[in-house]
């Protein structure tokens, strides 16, 4: 996906399949598993969040306003990021 | 876990179980997200100390306290960490029920100060919800450390209600804090929010449906926002007050019912959640008022226009575009006077990277593991083991207790009391004070001290979540999430402690897994250091062991996460920054931990001691211990050492001590001695455990869980001995 007026490149993926290191804004959560939906939005991650995926292994870190989280990779399947 | 609070000039209930300081007085209740500082903030405003930890979910009760604030004295309440109004774990629904039960003066919202935008959404919903509210921005220099700045008026003006800046650890913004309480007049602002043709349609009827129900500590309109969201506490505690104040079930029923059915209809009329649709709204908001009101280094997006430093350089890693950022401000404003301000920021930014770098070593997936282990060696076995187990409490029970107090206690008892009976339950061989006094101040308090110190340096620094990320992967295996490496690392220390720790997993599957692994294969310091110390002598002797007991833990674990039904757990924790440990807060952690423990230990070895009394006057305690010696033997050990097990039934650690004593007497060979110690730590757990275990998970379960270790132990001695023997081991 290309956005004009822009040399970078922006595409959508689940914070699992983003690249370490990179930052980008979270575009919407998957709303199927009500259990986990409601923790993400408890802990305030939410669309529009800037993230920063700082490691994969042995869990996924990344950085939100500041704080960091570690999730499980089924947490962070839920979690889509355009960048 | 909460110190006793002393009591108001001996007012009060003097000690008694119960005791609530201050009850009757207007009330301060402190509320939050974990991880903020509201232990702190309580204890600064009480005087009072709970613990303060720096991982994510330590109060798991409510604590009370009493506070004087100016003329007046206040009851300062502190409650475990919620993140919204909507609870997702048990300790949230703890926190959630005061909110709809409790009519406090005002409410203290406590929120990290640097993530104002995250938090600000839980103010929102609690000023809504009708309640007196002070906002208090905590940890103000860590945000200062980022390069934030807050318009804390603004922000006050913003919200319309008074919003304090503080630094709990160091004491700061308190007195502000104080008289802001004092001057608190609690008025009707509550703010009427709009939700939207979608929302609150349903909205006004279930406000009509709840007109009969006595007014909770929320308003009606919150609480039917809840409803609304599916909030099965907020269902439950409507059914209560309902039935109460009709006394009579048919009408309320009906008015319960009719809400269940209008939820569960407008949960058809959209996609996504309720919930998800009304965060973002007031996420909207937030970020409106955190626009104006806070002012940060962006340190991407402000970047690349700035200083035209393109993305792809962010792979160098942030915290150089950080400063970067830095300077480029300085350069554009007054020089000189900024230089000395940029040096500070500069040693900060530095300080940063620092513990960035050691984080990203804490927690890598190859090199996270010898730290880990380090740690391992370093304070458990050499600290606690060796030093604690070994030298201090040899030095302690044989040379202090054994050759001056012990004999010089025993002469004046006897001469004072000439009646045998009397001087065998003081000063006999299981006397209350030549066996449990100096068990308890000989051996017990050494080891389970030097714990607890151990814990919490380690604690303090904030290596317990990353021990939790580290080893996330390793536990779903055993059917836990990360989250579990808190309560089993405390379980080395008191597994009763951590029993009722495992409050803070999140499904009822994960806190029974847990609780199982801390009855069967987790030992507590005091066992531990006794069985380190005894079979330090045998370095093969304790491979066998933390071979099997390690084989056990994983066994089993894996075992109860295929047979137990329900879903495998999930994963998300915060991340608190590396912090330097503090002295103060280390002792005081220490001292208030053991002070828990010795509240609950010595009364036990006491009544314990009189129990074994009293078995052996009447005999019973000799037919006990007959019985015990089938299995004793069974195992391969002498029929002597079933008085261990006997007394391991009253607490794991007493049962310890007496295999220190067997040892000392050198009454077991090597392989006896490995069996013994596996046995024992896989043995049924202490009295106080099990209580506790009763407690969090049922009376069902807690038997259940006793009745399927207490034999596991047993047969994995029997194996255990059977193997060394027919592979000729010799130890």
């Amino acid at each position: 996906m290309l956005i004009e007026n822009s040399q970078i490149p922006l595409q959508t993926t689940t914070l699992s399949s983003m690249e370490p290191k990179k930052t980008g804004k979270i575009s919407h959560l998957e709303t199927k598993d009500p259990g986990i939906l409601q923790k993400l939005i408890a802990m305030g991650i939410l669309p529009g969040m800037t993230v920063t995926l700082l490691r994969r292994s042995p869990s996924y870190l990344f950085e939100m306003d500041q704080t960091r989280y570690a999730v499980d990779r089924e947490i962070a399947n839920h979690i889509y990021v355009k960048y | 876990m909460k110190l006793p609070l002393s009591c108001p000039e001996g007012k009060c209930c003097r000690g008694k179980k119960g005791c609530t300081p201050g009850k009757g007085l207007p009330k301060v209740i402190l509320i939050g997200s974990p991880n903020v500082g509201k232990s702190s903030l309580f204890n600064a405003l009480s005087g009072s100390y709970t613990l303060v930890s720096n991982y994510p979910g330590t109060s798991v009760e409510i604590s009370r306290g009493k506070g004087r604030i100016g003329e007046r004295e206040y009851e300062i309440i502190d409650t475990p960490g919620m993140y919204s109004l909507l609870p997702v774990s048990e300790e949230e629904r703890v926190s959630q029920l005061l909110l709809f039960n409790e009519k406090p003066l005002v409410y203290l919202h406590v929120v990290d100060a640097r993530n104002l935008k995250r938090m600000l959404s839980f103010t929102l919903q609690l000023h809504e919800a009708g309640l007196p509210l002070i906002l208090v921005l905590n940890m103000m220099d860590e945000a200062k450390e980022r390069g934030i700045k807050i318009d804390i008026d603004e922000l006050s003006r913003s919200l319309g209600i008074p919003v304090v800046g503080t630094i709990s650890s160091e004491g700061k913004g308190i007195e502000e804090l104080k008289v802001t309480i004092s001057e608190f007049i609690p008025g009707d602002n509550t703010q009427r929010i709009d939700h939207g043709t979608e929302i609150e349609p349903y909205l006004t009827e279930i406000e009509i449906l709840l007109e009969s129900v006595e007014e909770a500590g929320i308003s009606k309109r919150a609480l039917s926002l809840l409803l609304l969201q599916g909030d099965t506490t907020a269902l439950e505690y409507v059914l209560n007050a309902d039935k109460a104040s009709w006394n009579k079930n048919e009408g309320s029923k009906k008015n319960y019912e009719e809400i269940r059915k209008l939820t569960e209809a407008a949960s058809k009329t959209t996609e996504v959640p309720f919930s998800y649709l009304l965060t973002l709204k007031r996420q909207e908001r937030v970020n409106g008022i955190v626009e104006r009101v806070m002012e940060m280094p962006d340190r991407r997006e402000t970047n690349s226009e700035e200083t035209g430093i393109i993305r792809a350089q962010e792979n160098t890693g942030k915290k150089e575009d950080y400063t970067c950022v830095l300077q480029e401000k300085t350069k554009s404003e007054k020089q000189r006077e900024k230089a000395g301000k940029r040096e500070e920021r500069k040693t900060q930014t530095r300080n940063i990277e620092f513990s960035d770098k050691i984080d990203s070593i804490l927690v890598h997936p190859v090199l996270g593991i010898p730290v880990l282990f380090l740690v391992l060696y370093f304070g458990l076995y050499l600290f606690v083991g060796v030093f604690a187990a070994g030298t201090l409490v040899d030095f302690l029970e044989n040379t202090i207790f054994g050759g001056y107090i012990n004999p010089l206690v025993t002469a004046k008892f006897i001469s004072l009391v000439p009646y045998p009976a009397l001087q065998d339950l003081f000063v006999g061989e299981y006397g209350v004070f030549t066996q449990a006094v100096t068990y308890a101040i000989a051996l017990i308090l050494p080891i389970v001290g030097a714990f607890f110190l151990v814990f919490s340096i380690i604690e303090d620094t904030g290596y317990l979540p990353r021990l939790s990320l580290l080893l996330d992967g390793m536990f779903k295996k055993i059917g836990l999430s990360g989250r579990a490496v808190i309560p089993m690392v405390l379980g080395f220390g008191c597994s009763t402690m951590a029993t009722m720790v495992t409050r803070t997993l999140e499904t009822k599957r994960e806190r029974l897994i847990a609780s199982i692994l801390l009855a069967l294969a987790i030992p507590c310091s005091a066992q531990l250091g006794v069985i380190l110390s005894i079979l330090s002598g045998s370095p093969k002797g304790l491979l066998v062991w933390s071979c099997v007991v390690g084989l056990e833990f994983v066994l089993i674990g894996y075992l109860a996460s295929k047979v137990l039904p329900g879903e495998a757990p999930t994963f998300i924790l915060e991340m608190p920054p590396l912090r330097r440990p503090r002295l103060s807060n280390i002792l005081a952690k220490t001292y208030s931990r053991m002070h828990w423990y010795f509240l609950e230990v010595l009364p036990l070895f006491v009544v314990a001691s009189i129990i074994i009394w009293i078995g052996r006057l009447t005999g019973i305690f000799a037919l006990a211990l007959k019985i015990m010696e089938y299995p004793t033997v069974w195992i391969g050990l002498p029929p002597d050492a079933a008085e261990i097990f006997l007394f391991g039934f009253f607490r794991r650690d007493f049962g310890a001590a007496g295999l220190y004593g067997m040892n000392d007497s050198e009454l077991l060979t090597g392989v006896q001695l490995v069996v013994a110690a596996v046995t024992l730590t896989l043995f049924m757990p202490c009295i106080a455990q099990f209580m506790m275990t009763i407690k969090e998970r049922g009376l069902k379960t807690a038997l259940l869980i006793s009745g399927f270790v207490f034999p596991f132990a047993f047969l994995t001695g029997f194996v255990v001995n059977n193997l060394l023997k027919l592979l000729g081991v010799s130890l």
